[in-house]
């Protein structure tokens, strides 16, 4: 059994539950445990939450996230058409061993989804940025 | 998500619960910073009921920790799930901040 569901997602904070709805009502279909639920919704709302903050200078504009689940894997497309953004290189890399005094959070987010996805793609394709993330389950 | 808080002895325990999310993290910051005001040596933040934070939430945990740091108070987290332990292990915040089982254990190393 494997199921799609596309949201269409505006750039404003007061989205993040409803992702977050999204993510839980696919899970519970879908039979994920608990802590895959977590892991997406985390990856989800990092991802999401640079594009509101970043990807655009001013102004209400729409993303679209694409989920594809699948028994043994889920893959997620974000598509947006912000400026040119790739996480896997364009991201401030994080010092996670730095002493308190030193640790700053920028990068953080981007982090988090790079190591708790089990692959990440990004290409820049017509004005648009899409990223592409799986994470397989019950692994 | 609330943040609540109480006296254990020297130590103010915060308990906060359900989501800290870029969306609420700002109310959780607020909470925090009414506790940290009236800390007097040492504070718990106790995430037993706690079921998700994002980096918007450690952001608020980080700065918790360093201004708790330079007011010279102690700072301990205890209780995560799984799932919120894996973050704070991913994001080296284990290394900042020392993180307990339970809170009795955390009272005991925080007013012992």
């Amino acid at each position: 059994m494997s199921e799609t569901l596309a949201l269409t997602v505006e750039t404003k904070p007061e989205e993040l539950s409803r992702i977050a709805e999204a993510v839980e009502d696919l899970g519970s279909r879908m039979d994920w445990p608990p802590a895959v639920v977590f892991r997406v919704n985390l990856v989800l709302e990092e991802v999401s939450i640079n594009i509101m903050n970043y990807a655009y200078d001013d102004g209400l504009h729409e993303f679209e996230i694409t989920f594809t689940a699948e028994p043994d894997a889920l893959t997620i497309e974000v598509v947006d058409d912000g400026r040119p953004f790739d996480p896997l290189s364009d991201a401030l890399q994080p010092d996670v061993d730095a002493a308190i005094e030193d640790r700053s959070i920028g990068g953080l987010g981007i982090h988090l989804v790079k190591t708790m996805v089990d692959e990440l793609s990004y290409r820049r394709e017509r004005g648009k940025n899409r990223l592409t993330l799986v994470s397989r389950i019950g692994e | 998500m609330q943040t609540e808080w109480e006296w254990k002895d020297e130590a103010i325990v915060a308990r906060v619960d359900g989501r800290v999310d870029g969306a609420n993290a700002r109310e959780f910051q607020q909470g925090l910073a009414a506790v940290i005001k009236a800390s007097a040596g040492a504070v718990l933040l106790d995430m037993e009921k706690l079921s998700y934070i994002s980096s918007a939430g450690l952001r608020v945990v980080l700065l918790a920790a360093k201004e708790l740091r330079t007011q010279g108070s102690k700072f301990a987290i205890c209780s995560l799930s799984a799932s919120i332990l894996e973050v704070f292990k991913i994001s080296g915040f284990d290394q900042i901040v020392q993180i307990y089982g339970s809170q009795d254990e955390a009272l005991a190393a925080l007013n012992g």
